[in-house]
């Protein structure tokens, strides 16, 4: 009870503080393409947040839109995403097997194709079967909602925006949920568009094809198998993927509450106790040339 | 040999300026580097003016004496070519033969088109990415005859001689074989690449089937030919093209190179936002 009110009024003070997303900023530390790169979240009043739970998610039903953060930047190759393990989520470069991680380009695309990033506030839940109708045997991927964002800008990594909700496709990556929402910034020229995902057929022809070709392969260049989908690859339309985030945010707040333990539970400490990064400036290291090559399926 | 380059001002500008240096010596990539590298083992020099994946349209400049390499420019405005989707920027390293001349005063006997007044366009096809200016050894593998607005304009395709894949690839059939969708990808790069700016579908000749390597050396060994006539002032018409070299010793070489500006690079400017645009072309692919 105690608790359960403690998070109210902090969810209602952030919505109070955060909603404008030009008060957002970033405070960065250590080298960009290392392991100790980080980029955190500042608040207006110029604390540390967190990008997965400070961030709010904003749910406008009648607009379809929600807000996103940006992790990777249309055709780059950094694999950027929100931190579960370091306190205050920020954004980090993605380590396997003590590299930092890059996508490889897979011929003819280069890097993301997309905007790529992860709607704030919601969690795919690990510990429970999905309870969307044909992935119920399925767990999610225990992340927050991936999002593609198809505007024609290029996005940084750490911006924050309102985006407008136009479809989904459910990936299953190594037999988890793992959805892929399909947005466009409101902010686009066409954006007002566009309302479902049959418009990104006639706006983007093409785009869903090759969105759906390349989440299946792009893992096939590192020696794994293609990936696979839940509804033959079909992909959900707004009101269903709407629903989709509705279910990921009670989720998120059930995983914020402290009631889901996992072993892998993301860490959920957040904005309020006043901590403070110096922001550092400091030239990236070089990308491996090695990135630059383009794999032929 | 070694070559160089001497850059003037900050690329993504018009004062812009790629010089190619021998031994530190100013020289024109358009005469005074050999065609071949390698005659007799069929390799050839290429100069690369645009890294794959950039959209700046870098070119050799035909009229500015010694020929460096600066942004192309229409209205004024520097030229930058669009992203048509799924493709960013030029999907190979593009760049020129040197020693070559597409004859405007010439058509050619099966594409019945005169020749666009470059020299011929090289698409490197090699994994890693090139930078304005370098010099490659390449191998010839095939030729595509694009038409572009009525004129010839062959691209041919080759690839650099120290990529992994170089020993495997001999002719046009091992393009498709190791780069699977490369040959369609280039034709449709180039059918569709000036639609956004409002022009229309470039057109290819021979259906737009990619010729074989023997049939490229061919198209090459008469580019050059032009070339030595366009060099010796034999050309009908020499479009205004200067000359100046400082290998060649004919009428053209000048000793005197104060007049080439010394190195003053700058970092590259930023490139405006709406270059970033990506379009959709239907029924493209």
């Amino acid at each position: 009870m105690f608790r359960g009110s403690a998070v109210m009024k902090r969810l209602l003070q952030a919505k109070q503080i955060l909603s404008p997303e030009r008060n957002f900023h970033s405070a960065s530390v250590g080298t960009k393409y290392t392991s100790d790169y980080k980029k955190y979240l500042k608040l207006p009043n110029g604390e540390i947040g967190s990008y997965f739970h400070d961030v709010p998610l904003n749910l406008n039903e009648s607009e379809g839109t929600v807000q996103m953060v940006t992790e990777v930047t249309r055709w780059s190759n950094a694999k950027f995403e929100i931190s579960k393990e370091d306190k205050y989520n920020p954004i980090v470069q993605d380590v396997k097997n003590g590299q930092v991680r890059f996508v490889k380009n897979l011929f003819p695309f280069k890097g993301y194709i997309h905007n790529y990033g992860a709607i704030p506030q919601t969690w795919e839940d690990s510990t429970e079967f999905s309870k969307i109708n044909g992935t119920e045997s399925l767990k999610g991927d225990n992340d927050p909602l991936d999002c593609c964002e198809i505007g024609s800008e290029l996005m940084e990594t750490g911006q924050i925006s309102t985006v407008k909700v136009l479809g989904s496709l459910a990936l299953i990556d190594d037999g988890e949920l793992d959805w892929k929402v399909i947005v466009i910034n409101v902010n686009d020229t066409l954006a007002p568009k566009l309302n479902n995902i049959r418009d990104v057929d006639i706006y983007f022809p093409g785009l869903l094809d090759s969105t759906r070709t390349w989440f299946r392969n792009y893992k096939i260049p590192d020696g794994k198998p293609a990936n696979e989908f839940a509804f033959d690859g079909q992909y959900k339309d707004k009101d269903e993927t709407i629903e989709i985030i509705k279910e990921c945010y009670e989720s998120w707040k059930r995983l914020e509450s402290g009631m889901v333990k996992t072993q892998d539970t993301p860490l959920l400490d957040r904005a309020g106790s006043g901590v403070s990064i110096e922001h550092e400036e400091k030239e990236p290291a070089r990308i491996p040339s090695s990135i630059d090559k383009w794999y032929y399926l | 040999m070694v070559y160089s380059t001497r850059q003037i001002g900050a690329k993504h500008t018009l004062e812009y300026k790629c010089y190619l240096e021998e031994d530190g010596k100013p020289i024109s990539p358009f005469h005074d580097i050999p065609l071949y590298a390698d005659e007799e083992k069929q390799i050839l020099n290429m100069v690369v003016e645009i890294p794959r994946w950039t959209n700046a349209k870098l070119e050799i400049s035909k009229e500015e004496k010694m020929n460096p390499i600066i942004q192309d420019t229409k209205k004024g405005k520097l030229r930058y070519v669009r992203n048509c989707f799924p493709h960013h920027g030029y999907i190979h390293n593009y760049g020129a033969f040197p020693q070559t001349w597409e004859d405007p005063n010439h058509s050619h006997p099966e594409t019945k088109a005169v020749g666009d007044d470059d020299p011929v366009d090289v698409l490197e096809i090699g994994e890693t990415i090139a930078y304005t200016g370098q010099v490659k050894q390449v191998k010839v593998l095939g030729i595509m005859a694009l038409l572009d607005e009525g004129e010839t304009d062959w691209k041919v395709i080759a690839i650099d001689i120290n990529d992994p894949l170089a020993p495997k690839l001999n002719d046009v059939e091992d393009v498709e074989k190791y780069f699977p969708g490369l040959l369609r990808a280039t034709n449709e790069w180039f059918r569709i690449y000036k639609i956004p700016d409002g022009k229309p579908e470039n057109q290819f000749a021979f259906s737009g089937e990619a010729k074989n390597k023997k049939y490229a050396m061919e198209i090459i060994r008469e580019t050059h030919e032009s070339w030595k006539q366009l060099i010796s002032g034999k050309a009908v018409d020499n479009k205004g093209i200067s000359l100046a070299n400082t290998t060649l010793g004919d009428e053209f070489s000048i000793k005197d190179v104060a007049e080439i500006p010394s190195a003053a690079p700058k970092e590259d400017a930023p490139i405006d936002k709406s270059v970033d645009k990506w379009f959709f072309i239907s029924g493209s692919a």
